[in-house]
C-alpha cells in the first residue's frame, strides 16, 4: 500500500490547507534512514475534520509535525489558502517570515501534562500566546480574551491565575491547552492524540468541547488518533495511513461501511468491538511489522496482506478513485 | 477544582530541612556580623603567662586557642567568612557562565552545541589541581583568584547538566507549543526552559558550594589557598601536626567539626529540597 | 458465581490503605467477588478505580507499608495470612497464580535472553534441569504462536516486536502451569492489529489448559464477548458483577450504563453527539460515606449520599452496589423526580429529558 499520487486532492475555494508529496526523513546511525513519511498528499477544506488514522510508526504524528515545520519535512509542499492568491507554502517560509504565519495553524497533544510548563501559572500559559504578538503588554482586549477562552473551555479563569497545571486533572489540562491554542485565533487546529491519555469518562467531554470550538471559533481540524471509534466519530473525512504512506482516503462514514484497502478492512475488524462492514476473516495479519528504516518495496503493506500477489512486491500501488469521495492505494481493492 | 490541589500545597518544610537549615543561618549570620560582634582578634595572641599554648577551650576561649594563642573561636568565625565567600562565590561564577553554555547548546544544538561539549570535554579532562596551580603561579592568591579557579573547574559539570536538563525539557510538548505560537529561541530559553532547568540546578549548586569550600580546604592543605587571612583549611592543616593533634586535637577539631556540619547541611538541604520540588511538580501519582 | 462447588478465588470487602504525604490513599474500599475454576473474569475501571492495585493485592506485589484489609482465599487457602510467611510459599505466587503486566517492554529484562527469562521460572519453582528447561521454554513459545521459536530462544528482548514481546511475558507467566492467570491490561500498549491476536491467543491458551484468567482493563471493547463475567470498579469499590452480556445489554449500575454510553461506538455514524459523564473521578483520599458515584450519578437519591450502597444481588448471577438500580422502580421514580426537580440530591443540574446538564445544552461544561 503505497500511497503515491495525488488524486484524492480537491480543487476549489474552500481548500484551506494543501499537503503535495511530503516526505520525512530521518536520519538514524551511519548510513541508515527511517522513512517515515514517504510522498503523502491531502487536503483540507474549511470547516472539515480529516481525520489521520493509523497504527504506531505510520508517520501520522510525523505528518502533524512537518505542518507546522517542527521540523520542517525533507521534501513537500504545505500550503495554506492554496486556491487563491494570498497561497503560502509554509515550507518555502524560514525566521521571522514563517513566525509570522505561526498562529494560523495550532496544536494539541497527546500528554496533557507535558504539554504544558509546570512551572507556570495556568493564566500564564494561556496568555503566552497574545503575549508574544502584542511585545509584552497584552492590555485590557487581550486579558479579556483570555478569559473569555478559558470561560469557554470550561475553565475558572480566577482558578486558572493562580494554579499551576499539576494541581488541574488531565482532562482539564487538556483544555487549558486548547484555550492556549485559541487566544491566537487560529484557522487550523491539529489535534494529535488529543484524548488517548485521558480517561473514558472524560473523552466524551474534550470531544464535545472540540466540536463546540470548532463551530464557535470558525476552525479546521486535522485530528489523529488510533483509536477508530473516536475518528470516525469526529471526522468528516478520513486518511489511513500505514508505515509513512496513505492506503485509503474518502468521506468517514463511506470509508467505515465500505472500506477498500485490507489494511483499513483490517484495523476495523481487529477493534475490540469490529466495524458491521468486516468480517472476522478481515483480521488475518501476519505479526511482523516491517521496520521503518528498510520499508518492504512495491506496496509496503504487502509483508502482512493477506490478498498480496507478485505485482505488489514490483509495483507501488497509485491512489485511485472508487466514486464519489473515496480514494484507495491497492492494487486489489474491495468494491 | 481539585481537592487535591490544596493537598498539594499543605505539605511543608519538616524538621528534616529546618535543622540544616538553622545550622546555616547561624553560620552565616556570624560569618556576615563578624566585624560587628564582640569576637576577639583573630591576630591576637592571648598568651598566660607560665602556661604554654595551645590552651584548651574554655569560658574565655570557647574553641581554645592554636599554637601561638590566637583564639580559635574568632579564628574559625574568620575562617568562615573566607571559606563561604569563595564557595559562593566561585559556585555563582560557575553557574552563570556554564549555565547559560550548557543551556544554549542543549536548546539550540548544532555548531554551538558541538564546540560547548568539546570546551566541556576539555575541562573535564584537565586536572583541576594543575590549572589551580598554574592559575595561582600565573596570577596571585587573593580570594577571587582562588574563587576564579575553583569556578572554571566547575563550569563543565554545571555546563553538562544545564544542557542535558535542557535537551530533556525541549523535548517536551509544552516547548513545541511555545514554538508554534511563535515564541523565539530567547523567549523559549528565558520563559519556559530556565524556570524548569533552574530547579536541578539549584540542588547542583548547593552541593557545589559544599564541594567548592572542601576544595578550598584541599589547596589549603597544599599551601596553595589563599595568602592572608584565614581559611578553614589553613586552621586544619595548622591543627594537623602529629604532635598538635596528640596533645591538643582542639586546634584542629574545632575548624573541622564547624566545617563539616557546614558541608554535611549544605548538602542535606540540597538533597531535601529536590526531593521536595520533585513531589510538588509531578504531583502524586494520578 | 454461583459456586455448587466452592470458587477457586474468592475475595471478600478487600481494602488497601497506602499511607502517603498528603494522606491516606484509600486505594481500594471494598472489593469482592468470586472466580471459578477455569472461568474468566474481566475487571474494569479507569485509572484510579483500583484495579491494579486489586491485581496486585492477588499477586502479593503490594509495598510493604500498604494496609490490608479483607479476606483473600485461594483455594481454600487464606492469601493474605500466606504472604506474611514468605519462605513456606515460595513457589505459590508464580507457579499456581501468575501475572501479565501492561508493558512488555519493561517487564523483560533488556539485558537476558528471552529464554533464559521463561526457563529461570522452570528451574527456581519446578526444579528443572538447565537443558529440560530450555526445551520447556522453546515448547512454550511455540504455544504461544512465536515462529522459529529454537532462534528466538537466543534473542534479547529489543530485538522483538511489541507483540511478540508480549507472547514472551505470557510464555513466561504460563511456564508454571498456574490455575489463575491475571492479565493487567496486556494489550494497551500494543497496536489494535496485534491487541486482537493477543487476546485471541490468551482465549485459546486459557481454554486448552483450562485455566480460570482475569483481566484487568480500562477499556470495555476488550472483554466483550471474551470474559465469562465481569467487575465494574469505581473509586476503589466494586459496583456491579455481571455476566458479560449483561453488563452490555442489561446494565444494572448508573455508572456502568454511563460509560457503555459516553465510549464513541465505531458503528455510530460521523458526529454523533457523545454523553459525557459529569463532575470528576473521586479523590482517594476522602472517600464518601455514600456512594462514590453519587455526585456524578443522574438518579441520585438523599439515601445515595448518606449510606453506601451494599452489593445486593439484581438477578442470576447479578450484583449491584446501588439503591437504584437501573431498570429497576426505583430508578425511574429517582430519575422522574430529579428530572422534575431539576437537579439530584448532590445538586447535578438534571434536564427534563433525565440527562445530565451539559451532555445535552451545547457550550462550555462544568467549571473546573
Amino acid at each position: 500500500m503505497a500511497g503515491r499520487g495525488t488524486v484524492q486532492l480537491r480543487g476549489g475555494k474552500d481548500v484551506i490547507l494543501r499537503v503535495e508529496n511530503l516526505v520525512q526523513e530521518f536520519p538514524v546511525g551511519r548510513n541508515r534512514v527511517v522513512h517515515a513519511v514517504s510522498d503523502v498528499s491531502f487536503d483540507l477544506l474549511k470547516g472539515e475534520t480529516l481525520g489521520i488514522v493509523g497504527e504506531s510508526g505510520c508517520g501520522k504524528s510525523t505528518t502533524a509535525r512537518a505542518l507546522v515545520q517542527l521540523p520542517p519535512p525533507t521534501s513537500g509542499r504545505v500550503v495554506l489558502d492554496p486556491e487563491s492568491e494570498d497561497e503560502i507554502d509554509l515550507t518555502a517560509l524560514s525566521g521571522n517570515d514563517l513566525r509570522d504565519v505561526r498562529p494560523r495553524l495550532q496544536m494539541i497533544f497527546q500528554d496533557p501534562i507535558s504539554s504544558l510548563n509546570p512551572r507556570r501559572r495556568v493564566k500564564d500559559i494561556v496568555s503566552e500566546g497574545l503575549e508574544i504578538w502584542s511585545d509584552g503588554d497584552i492590555g485590557t482586549e487581550g486579558r479579556e480574551r483570555v478569559d473569555e477562552v478559558l470561560h469557554a473551555v470550561g475553565i475558572d479563569p480566577a482558578a486558572a491565575a493562580s494554579h499551576r497545571p499539576h494541581q488541574f486533572s488531565g482532562g482539564q489540562c487538556q483544555r487549558i491547552s486548547i484555550a492556549r491554542a485559541l487566544t491566537v485565533n487560529p484557522e487550523i487546529l491539529i489535534c494529535d492524540e488529543p484524548v488517548s491519555a485521558l480517561d473514558v469518562s472524560v473523552q466524551a467531554k474534550i470531544l464535545n468541547l472540540l466540536e463546540d470550538m470548532k463551530a464557535r471559533y470558525d476552525l479546521s481540524l486535522v485530528f489523529i488518533s488510533h483509536d477508530l471509534s473516536v475518528v470516525r466519530n469526529v471526522s468528516d473525512r478520513v486518511v489511513v495511513m500505514y508505515l509513512g504512506k496513505l492506503c485509503e482516503v474518502g468521506d468517514a462514514d463511506r470509508l467505515y461501511e465500505a472500506p477498500a484497502h485490507p489494511y483499513t478492512r483490517a484495523l476495523l475488524a481487529s477493534a475490540p468491538e469490529p466495524a458491521q462492514s468486516v468480517g472476522v476473516g478481515d483480521a488475518v495479519l501476519g505479526d511482523e511489522i516491517p521496520s521503518p528504516t528498510d520499508p518492504p518495496s512495491g506496496c509496503r503493506f504487502r509483508t502482512r496482506c493477506p490478498l498480496a500477489i507478485e505485482k505488489c512486491a514490483t509495483e507501488e500501488p497509485q491512489m485511485q478513485q472508487l466514486d464519489g469521495d473515496h480514494f484507495v492505494a491497492c492494487h486489489l481493492p474491495r468494491v | 477544582m481539585d481537592e487535591s490541589s490544596g493537598a498539594v500545597k499543605a505539605r511543608r518544610l519538616g524538621l528534616g530541612f529546618w535543622l540544616p537549615m538553622s545550622w546555616m543561618i547561624l553560620i552565616v549570620g556570624v560569618a556576615l556580623l563578624a566585624p560587628v560582634l564582640p569576637l576577639k582578634d583573630p591576630t591576637d595572641y592571648f598568651i598566660r603567662p607560665g602556661e604554654r599554648p595551645p590552651y584548651p577551650p574554655s569560658a574565655d576561649h570557647w574553641f581554645g586557642t592554636d599554637q601561638d594563642a590566637r583564639d580559635m573561636f574568632s579564628r574559625i568565625v574568620s575562617g568562615a567568612r573566607v571559606s563561604l565567600a569563595v564557595g559562593f562565590m566561585s559556585v555563582t561564577m560557575s553557574f552563570i557562565v556554564g549555565g547559560a553554555l550548557g543551556m544554549v547548546a542543549g536548546l539550540v544544538r548544532g555548531w554551538f552545541d558541538r564546540l560547548a561539549s568539546f570546551l566541556f570535554l576539555v575541562l573535564l579532562s584537565f586536572p583541576g589541581l594543575v590549572l589551580a596551580i598554574l592559575f595561582i603561579a600565573l596570577i596571585d592568591r587573593s580570594i577571587l583568584t582562588i574563587s576564579v579557579t575553583l569556578a572554571v573547574v566547575g563550569i563543565a559539570p554545571v555546563g553538562r547538566l544545564a544542557r542535558a536538563t535542557t535537551l530533556s525539557f525541549a523535548e517536551r510538548e509544552f516547548v513545541i507549543a511555545a514554538r508554534t505560537l511563535g515564541a523565539r529561541n530567547s523567549r523559549i530559553l528565558f520563559r519556559e526552559l530556565l524556570p524548569n532547568v533552574v530547579i536541578p540546578m539549584a540542588a547542583l549548586a548547593l552541593l557545589g558550594v559544599a564541594a567548592a569550600i572542601l576544595a578550598e580546604g584541599g589547596l589549603a592543605f597544599l599551601g596553595l589557598s589563599i595568602e592572608k587571612g584565614e581559611t578553614w583549611g589553613k586552621l586544619i592543616r595548622n591543627g594537623a601536626g602529629s604532635r598538635v593533634l596528640r596533645d591538643s586535637p582542639w586546634v584542629a577539631f574545632g575548624p573541622i567539626t564547624v566545617m563539616f556540619l557546614t558541608l554535611a547541611s549544605i548538602n542535606y538541604i540540597g538533597d531535601y529540597l529536590r526531593d521536595f520540588f520533585n513531589v510538588r511538580e509531578t504531583g502524586l501519582g494520578r | 458465581m454461583t459456586g455448587r462447588q466452592a470458587p477457586l478465588l474468592s475475595v471478600r470487602d478487600l481494602k488497601v490503605v497506602f499511607p502517603t504525604p498528603i494522606g491516606m490513599v484509600h486505594a481500594v474500599d471494598g472489593v469482592s467477588f468470586d472466580l471459578e475454576a477455569g472461568q474468566s473474569m474481566g475487571i474494569v475501571g479507569e485509572s484510579g478505580s483500583g484495579k491494579t492495585v486489586t491485581a496486585k493485592t492477588l499477586m502479593n506485589l503490594l509495598p510493604s507499608y500498604a494496609l490490608v484489609d479483607g479476606s483473600v482465599t485461594f483455594d481454600g487457602r487464606d492469601l493474605r495470612a500466606l504472604s506474611a510467611e514468605r519462605k513456606s510459599e515460595k513457589h505459590l505466587w508464580g507457579v499456581e497464580i501468575s501475572m501479565v503486566f501492561q508493558d512488555p517492554m519493561t517487564s523483560l529484562n533488556p539485558v537476558k535472553k528471552v529464554g533464559e527469562q521463561i526457563a529461570e521460572s522452570l528451574r527456581y519453582h519446578l526444579g528443572q534441569t538447565r537443558t529440560a528447561a530450555r526445551r520447556q521454554a522453546g515448547d512454550l513459545l511455540e504455544q504461544v504462536g512465536i515462529p522459529e521459536p529454537g532462534r528466538r530462544l537466543d534473542e534479547y528482548p529489543h530485538q522483538l516486536s511489541g507483540g511478540l514481546r508480549q507472547r514472551v511475558v505470557i510464555a513466561a507467566a504460563l511456564a508454571c502451569e498456574p490455575r489463575v492467570l491475571i492479565a493487567d491490561e496486556p494489550t494497551t500498549s500494543l497496536d489494535v492489529t496485534v491487541q486482537k491476536h493477543i487476546l485471541d491467543l490468551l482465549d485459546d491458551l486459557r481454554a486448552a489448559r483450562g485455566m480460570a484468567m482475569i483481566l484487568v482493563t480500562h477499556d470495555l471493547g476488550v472483554v466483550k464477548g471474551r470474559t465469562d463475567e465481569v467487575m465494574v470498579m469505581y473509586a476503589g469499590r466494586t459496583m456491579e458483577e455481571a455476566p458479560t452480556e449483561e453488563i452490555f445489554s442489561q446494565q444494572g449500575h448508573p455508572y456502568t450504563e454511563a460509560l457503555i454510553e459516553t465510549i464513541p461506538k465505531i458503528n455510530s455514524a460521523s458526529h454523533t453527539r457523545l454523553v459525557p459523564i459529569p463532575g470528576q473521578p473521586p479523590v482517594t483520599t476522602s472517600p464518601p460515606a455514600g456512594c462514590p458515584f453519587a455526585d456524578r450519578c443522574r438518579y441520585t437519591t438523599d439515601r445515595c449520599v448518606t449510606q453506601g450502597p451494599p452489593l445486593t444481588p439484581l438477578g442470576d448471577d447479578h450484583q449491584v452496589a446501588c439503591h437504584t438500580p437501573v431498570g429497576t422502580p426505583a430508578a425511574a421514580a429517582a430519575l422522574a423526580a430529579n428530572a422534575a426537580r431539576g437537579h439530584t440530591a448532590t445538586g447535578l443540574e438534571i434536564h427534563q429529558s433525565g440527562l445530565p446538564v451539559g451532555a445535552v445544552v451545547d457550550g462550555p461544561g462544568e467549571r473546573a
